[in-house]
């Protein structure tokens, strides 16, 4: 890169000592560039991560602090702890009800912006509106809307003669309420991202599909989609990593908040998360808490390489 | 060309170095203009704003930053603070139900007897005083601001509606104990079976926990007793009664819902400590101005809620910030935050000051509110509140909520929690 600005002839002696610097500097220069990235990751990263990994294995009270090491009996305790169970389970569930509708709807959503739609700008920020405003009013619109005696939702399904339903009381009910919330937070934000894989898809391969005759719909599966994999591969992923730390949209859906409230009168709706907020900063069990960080991560991971592989298969079939 | 950008980058490491270790020192007090710059933390109202702009114009070496949190996220940020060691407020207010956990951590806090607190003791109601000490009283953590005596709100029209009487001297002999109130909800419900009786079970067990000496914790050693205490299991199952009949209206306390019903006129009795009647006049508006009244509380008076001011060891001015501490908490300030916040002092000097004792409640029918929670506050039985107690409340609370929802029948819920209390309190 700094080659291209050539200076006066100078002495050999000097031009040797110019071309080493310009070796050196192709060489080392990216590296110092992306440095400072790797020293934050390092310093509010890395460093929390093997300090929490640390505190897991102690007895650690967030006040007090290190109450000795205990090994590996966290961890124990964890797999034998019927709420920590239960709150994978309330993870998974509502990992599986948000995200899998989110992103099919963001395809369709994407599909359609892609179209020559009028006024399409309009519609193209519209669908990112929902993102952007703050997840704590999004929470406190949609606690309304499910509210047991005096909500829209209820008032609506009663219409149609369905018994009003307590939201927060029941398991499925929750779920379904809190995955409406995240799907409404982030199929926009997903579209618009497909959208913008799909634009740089060839025009001449539609063309030529539909010459073949092909439908929108075989044209979409066949030729859409299988273009798109990277995309559809990354929004798995990031949406993976989300959707298995979700933590506002149900902690707010309480309404104990973080005082109190552990997901439901019967923990219900509590995701893993929440149980690590109960635990390290309501009850002050920081070690236990930071055992429930790793174990998540570690679930994170095995989740995020499943969906992975899972993606590529069905994205590559077309 | 090569050279700058080589020299750009290491400028940026430099800076990014530089940035976070001025970030590190940040926070440090103390201005070059020789000022003491204190910091007060509280939660929701605490009625300070003007007190603290009289206190640095009569101090004028004296700044004075107040710091507002919501109540639930302030105990929990605090705990934070004092285990990172920076960052808490010079001068940090503390919730009764915390402060016997605070209390566990008390090395993170200055003792306030060595700045001579130990002489203010005969200020407070003497229970009061005790909730704020640790050592037998040799370690003062903080000094009370206010209480929360006990009165029961009640809305007139729907008590007339359910022929039931009107006047508050009336209805409060309605209910001498919570038998009797049950009873009333029987009737009330009887009459008017559409209107629920009370907004939640969760607000009267804890009004007759908190009557109680001892709850879940033993006054002696702060050993669990909730299996064992029959006062637990009494309240819990008279309170879950009444969500088993369906006369509660099953709604979170204090939460959104709760204010869309108080609007809705959708229940007519709710607990009321002194603090609580600005909640209930912000929720159910204007429009019902005059409808509710203020009665005492069945079973006597009891205490729930009010607060402490504490002085983190962390802070660079300890001196100060006792000062400001003691000034704010003294007799004169808590009249004059009664009058205009309705926060009920926790010093007899205070409640019992004729100024205080004739205030009456315009929106409350006016209700001479001065008397009826200064009389409550005379009579109460303060209730011990053990190191773990803001750890188990919730289990039980949960319990009961399952009970209103009708997920479970009163022994199952009860059963389930003392299992999951048993865990928390271990």
């Amino acid at each position: 890169m700094a080659l291209e600005t050539t200076s006066p002839p100078s002495p050999v002696g000097d031009r040797d000592k110019r071309w080493l610097l310009a070796r050196l500097d192709g060489k080392y220069t990216p590296y110092l560039v992306i440095a400072p990235f790797f020293l934050v990751f390092g310093a509010f990263g890395l460093y929390p991560l093997l300090y929490t990994a640390w505190v897991s294995l102690h007895d650690w009270q967030l006040v007090d602090g290190d109450q000795g090491f205990t090994g590996l009996d966290n961890y124990a305790t964890l797999l034998g702890d019927a709420n920590f169970w239960n709150a994978l389970f309330n993870t998974l569930s509502l990992f599986v009800l948000s995200t899998v509708p989110q992103l099919l709807a963001a395809l369709g959503l994407a599909a359609v912006l892609d179209r020559g739609l009028r006024g399409r700008t309009f519609w193209r920020a519209g669908v990112l509106l929902p993102n952007v405003i703050s997840v704590a009013a999004v929470a406190l619109v949609f606690a309304q809307l499910y509210g047991r005696d005096f909500g829209i939702v209820n008032h609506l399904l009663g219409l149609v003669g369905i018994d009003p339903v307590d939201w927060r009381a029941e398991t499925w009910a929750s779920h379904l309420a809190i995955s409406s919330i995240v799907m409404w937070r982030w199929t926009g934000y997903n579209a618009l991202i497909y959208l913008a894989a799909m634009q740089s898809v060839p025009r001449d391969m539609y063309e030529a599909s539909m010459i073949d005759g092909a439908s929108r719909w075989r044209t979409f599966w066949a030729i859409t989609v299988p273009s798109i994999r990277p995309t559809i591969l990354f929004t798995v992923i990031t949406s993976t990593i989300g959707g298995l730390q979700l933590f506002v949209e149900p902690q707010l859906f309480d309404p104990g908040g973080t005082a109190t409230g552990t997901g439901g009168s019967d923990r219900q709706f509590q995701t893993l998360v929440m149980y690590l907020y109960e635990k390290g900063f309501r009850l002050f069990d920081a070690g236990y808490a930071a055992t429930i960080a790793w174990v998540l991560f570690l679930v994170v991971l095995v989740v995020a390489g499943i969906n992975f592989s899972v993606a590529r298969r069905i994205a590559s079939k077309g | 060309m090569s050279r700058t950008l080589v020299g750009r980058a290491a400028l940026a490491v430099v800076a990014a170095v530089a940035v976070t270790s001025a970030a590190a020192c940040g926070g440090e007090a103390g201005g070059s203009d020789g000022k003491v710059k204190l910091s007060i933390g509280v939660f929701s109202d605490f009625g300070y704003d003007t007190l603290l702009k009289e206190y640095q114009a009569a101090h004028p070496n004296v700044e004075v930053e107040q710091r507002k949190v919501k109540m639930e996220q302030h105990h929990t940020q605090l705990a934070t603070q004092l285990a990172g060691g920076r960052g808490a407020a010079d001068i940090v207010a503390i919730e009764e139900g915390n402060v016997a956990q605070f209390r566990q951590s008390k090395d993170k806090f200055v003792n306030l007897a060595d700045y001579g607190a130990k002489d203010l003791s005969g200020q407070w109601a003497a229970w009061k005083w005790n909730q704020g000490t640790a050592d037998d009283g040799n370690f003062v953590l903080g000094l009370g601001t206010d209480m929360g005596s006990l009165a029961l709100c009640y809305r007139r029209d729907l008590f007339e509606a359910a022929g039931l009487p009107v006047d508050r001297e009336e209805v409060g002999k309605l209910w001498p104990t919570w038998q009797d109130y049950v009873a009333t909800a029987q009737t009330f419900t009887d009459q008017t079976p559409n209107v629920k009786f009370v907004d939640t079970a969760l607000n009267v067990y804890k009004a007759i926990l908190d009557q109680t000496e001892e709850g879940y914790f033993a006054k002696a050693d702060d050993s669990y007793i909730g299996e064992k205490n029959t006062k637990v299991s009494d309240a819990f199952t008279l309170a879950a009664s009444l969500g088993e009949k369906k006369q509660t209206g099953a709604l979170p306390p204090f939460s959104q819902e709760w204010n869309v019903a108080l609007k809705q006129a959708s229940f007519a009795t709710t607990t009321c400590p002194a603090w609580a009647l600005a909640l209930i006049k912000a929720g159910a508006g204007d429009e019902a101005a005059g409808k509710w009244d203020v009665a005492d509380a069945p079973g006597g008076g009891g205490n729930w809620g009010g607060s402490f001011l504490a002085v983190p060891k962390q802070g660079s001015h300890p001196k100060e910030a006792y000062e400001l501490a003691k000034w704010l908490t003294a007799p004169e300030q808590q009249k004059r935050i009664f009058k205009e916040t309705g926060n009920l002092p926790s010093e007899p000097v205070a409640y019992k000051d004729p100024e205080v004792t004739a205030t009456v409640n315009a929106y409350f029918n006016s209700a001479p509110v001065g008397q009826i929670f200064g009389n409550s506050a005379e009579s109460l039985q303060p209730t011990y509140r053990g190191t773990k107690d803001s750890k188990v409340t919730p289990v039980f609370s949960n319990a009961l909520s399952r009970v209103e929802q009708g997920k479970q029948n009163t022994s199952d819920a009860f059963a389930q929690a003392l299992k999951e209390a048993r865990d928390v309190a271990k």
